[in-house]
């Protein structure tokens, strides 16, 4: 297989290894070369295999990108003759060698996501669960789902994170502000979900998230369903 | 359809998703496709990440919404791109819509396909927990 130089537009110089979660995205152009459409069959995040017909087009800018927001890099093949076919086997190798999603070992440290679940189980939620998401989905690090059994409750624990996170680090969520049986709460690197018991099992995030390793929480956990 | 990055003038330009705008259904909810009747934000048209009132044009038979029922969607993916505030834009090659209720929680159990983050901003973080693959 020949030689192939990865070039990344992110500005910061050769000397980093290719960070951020290498997204199959199907047929991209660049200013390089033009490419043929065809049915390009790619690895989603989770290990499986999709054929994906249908291309997304990233026309990037001239400018230098951020290079802290993962998304935004882009990387071209140059000097592969061939390149539908082994723009795949590139990604294959990339994907041997650097690992799914690059980050560091202290990301582990849950301790924001461990507090906020503290918060939850004082105010009587059931079933918490944090599961460290991050090698799944690059746009958050941790998901903390729970369970309340009444609206009130839900919009009890929500306050509760809330007023929390605010005091303790500064942290406004970008949720709902109504409750609503299924209500979340956007703190950037952590997300808490809090459903109601009939739509935690309607949408079943913890089979979807299977994958993800959970955290052990000091307290102990109530059981899922009372009376 | 063989792109190449020229100037806005060569090559072909979308436009927005308005009022007979038929769209994918990219959930589970049971619907296949749906037109646009009313597009709740912007005087043109909707956008990557806006949210529709569509009818259902075509459903599968046991599906959770019919043929015929006044839906809420927020629009996945869009032919008309939209800009990033990094510079870059984005396009996919359909136009896509989520069904959602009135209150915003997503009908179905998964989206299937990419989903932008502009969903993110929008405040649909919901429907990026349930898709399968986030461009």
């Amino acid at each position: 297989m020949a030689v192939s130089t990865i070039l990344s537009i992110t500005g910061t110089g050769a000397g980093i290894p290719f960070t951020g979660e290498f997204r199959p995205l199907g047929l991209f152009e660049s200013k390089f070369y033009e490419r043929p459409r065809k049915p390009y069959g790619s690895s989603c995040m989770n290990g499986h295999h999709f054929a994906h017909h249908k291309c997304i087009w990233r026309i990037p800018s001239n400018r230098n990108l951020n290079s802290k927001s993962k998304d935004s890099s882009l990387v071209l093949a140059i000097g592969k003759e061939n390149v539908s076919k082994d723009t795949d086997d590139m990604y294959d190798e990339l994907f041997n060698k650097y690992g799914k999603v690059v980050f560091r070992r202290k990301d582990q440290k849950p301790q924001i996501a461990v507090e906020l679940a503290n918060v939850a189980s004082q105010v009587k939620a059931a079933d918490i669960k944090v599961l460290f998401v991050k090698p799944l989905v690059y746009w958050t690090r941790f998901f903390i789902i729970t369970t309340a059994f009444s609206r009130p409750q839900i919009d009890a624990i929500g306050s509760k994170i809330r007023d929390l996170a605010e005091k303790k680090y500064g942290r406004v969520p970008s949720g709902d502000t109504k409750p609503n049986s299924w209500t979340l709460l956007d703190f950037g690197d952590v997300v808490v979900h809090i459903f109601l018991p009939q739509q935690r099992a309607f949408y079943n995030l913890e089979e979807f998230y299977a994958n993800a390793t959970p955290i052990e929480l000091p307290f102990e956990n109530q059981p899922p369903f009372r009376g | 359809m063989h792109v190449e990055v020229t100037t806005p003038t060569q090559q072909q330009q979308r436009t927005f998703i308005q009022m007979r705008t038929v769209l994918k259904v990219v959930d589970n909810s049971g619907a296949k496709k749906v037109m646009c009747i009313q597009a709740l934000k912007g005087k043109k048209g909707a956008r990557l990440g806006d949210t529709i009132v569509a009818s259902v044009k075509e459903a599968h038979p046991n599906g959770k919404v019919k043929k015929g029922k006044v839906v809420y969607g927020v629009v996945v993916r869009a032919a008309m791109q939209r800009g990033r505030c990094d510079g870059s834009e984005v396009k996919f090659d359909d136009n896509a819509v989520v069904l959602v209720d009135k209150q915003g929680q997503p009908i179905g159990t998964r989206v299937f396909g990419p989903v932008p983050h502009e969903l993110r901003k929008k405040k649909h973080v919901k429907i990026l927990t349930l898709a399968e693959h986030i461009a």
